[in-house]
């Protein structure tokens, strides 16, 4: 087991990092905000924290808790500036705003080392430290899946109108969303600078956009569980792909295709559906439940008769 | 328009209100006032302005001018949300269930605006009285794990009914609740809500079911083209001949004549 661990540590810390990283496009989505600012965020996180170390020596904890912070005000103030935006326009606006970052990494001169990245951000990071965060994140995460939150969460992004009529401020949860993925992201992108003592533009593009939100379609976007199952084949795909050689991105591509197409709640979803299966059989048939719905009458009969008594009407009638 | 039922306070008060989409004024100055503990009924042909008229009652619909006031008090510039933490509660004329959610969590939802303790805001597992009792009424009790999609069609229905009362609303607005329901259903939502009214809560009812509105309803609103064309008692507004000319047809005069 041990051996298995620092023989694979590499492995690991990508995977909590990708972790993160999902969880932080996987938050907002789960609002119905289709927003890709997390990854904007971890690389506001990797390079605020890389020059944290570099410039003031911070400890670890103390550049996680301020990547994390800084972040989330960023995402703050582009969530009150494109809140009004819904959907694809959202979408898009956000991926402007990752881009944005990753122009500021290339243009910063010496504060962002440019085209080369900072190096040398050295800290006494520990794993343990690191496993803390991802768990407290995911416990954090848990109470919205849950209970109130988690139905309240879940009116918002089905059906905002309705979650509205409930006294559900919609707002709020959507702004609160991505405040919650700007802090996932900073956290995330701050770990990544000081477990590899080096951040560049490379490392905060657009293919983490593209590498988070493979995770959640193929793992499953309603929990974190998903993210995790994600996180898990996409970080150790590539090495088991390694004898494939270039044929590794068709393969990775035919995956997310297929599980867009057949599995659109992930691995998550099957798992689910097949657990709801199986507590449907367990459970006694409804003829047998003591209260037993009678709907005899189609939808449409009390239309039916009303058409009727309405035939004569000089009114035109025009269908709702 | 104007309609004075009676003198007192109205639990809502509706003055001059339209709504119009571009060129069509689906709801096109509207005033009533709904009076403390009475069942309000509103009929009208489709298309008529009945859900448009509910919907901006609730400000999911924008009012295009006119005020809407809740005890006296406008609330036609604050939010849906606050509208509904004012007890305002509606169902929808299409059933509008969280599909992912189970019987009993879909009425929660309605049961969570009365949050009580940090414990049960974080949590909130198990549920609030309001919540079983509201189950109870509409008889879903037993059904409470199910989801949605198990269940039939008049059963949904109920669900919405239920998650509306969990609110333990001063007002509900009901979108044609037993659209879709057999007779025997129907009886029920009716004794159901005028079980309520005996128990003072004020309703303003959608419904197609002549019979059942003159059965349930103390009042009558009826609406044709976005005008109310006529306001009282049941039996006076199904004899009005607008009321008569615009919605209930030759038969229904022949019927009961």
């Amino acid at each position: 087991m041990m051996d298995f661990y620092t023989s694979n540590l590499v492995l690991i810390q990508a995977t909590l990092i990708g972790l993160l990283l999902a969880l932080s496009i996987q938050v907002p989505l789960r609002m119905g905000v289709f927003s890709f600012a997390g990854v904007g965020c971890y690389g506001i996180g990797a390079y605020g924290g890389g020059i944290l170390v570099i410039h003031y020596h911070t400890s670890p904890l103390v550049t996680i808790v301020l990547a994390a912070v800084g972040a989330a005000l960023v995402s703050f103030g582009l969530a009150l500036l494109i809140n009004r935006l819904g959907g694809l326009y959202l979408g898009m606006a956000t991926i402007a705003f990752d881009l944005i970052i990753s122009v500021i990494a290339v243009n910063g001169g010496d504060l962002t080392g440019g085209p080369t990245g900072l190096y040398g951000a050295i800290t006494s990071i520990s794993m343990g430290l690191v496993f803390a965060i991802v768990v407290v994140a995911v416990v954090v995460l848990t109470l919205t899946e849950r209970g109130r939150l988690g139905r309240r969460v879940e009116a918002v992004r089905d059906d905002p109108e309705l979650a509205a009529s409930m006294g559900i401020k919609v707002r709020r949860y959507r702004i609160a969303a991505f405040v919650v993925s700007g802090i996932l992201g900073g956290a995330a992108g701050s770990i990544n600078t000081m477990l590899r003592t080096t951040v560049g533009p490379t490392d905060i593009g657009f293919a983490l956009v593209v590498l988070a939100l493979t995770m959640i379609i193929v793992g499953g976007a309603r929990s974190w569980l998903g993210a995790l199952i994600g996180a898990i084949i996409f970080t150790w795909l590539p090495s088991i792909l390694e004898v494939v050689g270039q044929w590794q991105h068709i393969i990775y591509g035919i995956i997310v295709a297929l599980a867009a197409i057949w599995v659109p709640g992930g691995l998550l979803g099957v798992l689910t559906e097949g657990w709801r299966a199986f507590q449907r059989r367990r459970r006694p048939p409804l003829s047998t439940v003591p209260v037993v719905a009678i709907d005899d009458a189609p939808p449409d009969a009390d239309l039916a008769v009303l058409e009727e008594l309405a035939e004569d009407s000089p009114v035109e009638r025009s269908a709702t | 328009m104007t309609v004075e039922s009676t003198v007192e306070t109205a639990v809502l008060e509706a003055r001059d209100v339209a709504v119009h989409f571009g060129g069509v004024r689906a709801v096109d100055g509207v005033s009533f006032r709904v009076t403390p503990g009475k069942i309000f009924g509103l009929l009208g042909p489709n298309g008529s302005g009945k859900s448009t008229l509910l919907g901006a009652i609730t400000r999911l619909v924008p009012l295009t001018h006119g005020s809407l006031l809740l005890d006296g008090e406008p609330f036609h510039r604050v939010s849906a949300a606050d509208v509904a933490r004012r007890r305002v509660a509606r169902t929808f004329q299409t059933v509008r269930l969280l599909s992912d959610l189970t019987v009993l969590e879909n009425v929660q939802l309605g049961g969570d605006l009365r949050p009580g303790s940090f414990v049960s805001r974080v949590f909130g597992r198990t549920a609030a009285p309001a919540v079983t009792e509201a189950i109870a009424r509409t008889r879903l009790t037993g059904l409470e794990k199910l989801r949605p999609g198990e269940l039939s069609y008049g059963t949904q229905r109920r669900v919405e009914i239920a998650r509306a009362l969990a609110m333990r609303p001063s007002l509900l607005l009901l979108d044609e609740p037993t659209a879709g329901m057999n007779q025997s259903e129907r009886r029920e939502i009716s004794d159901l809500l005028k079980q309520l009214r005996s128990e003072g809560l004020t309703q303003l009812l959608v419904e197609h079911d002549v019979q059942m509105m003159i059965d349930t309803c103390d009042y009558l609103l009826a609406m044709n083209f976005g005008k109310l064309i006529a306001a009282g008692p049941p039996d006076v507004v199904v004899r009005d001949p607008a009321v008569q000319q615009a919605y209930l047809g030759k038969k229904w005069r022949e019927q009961h004549a």
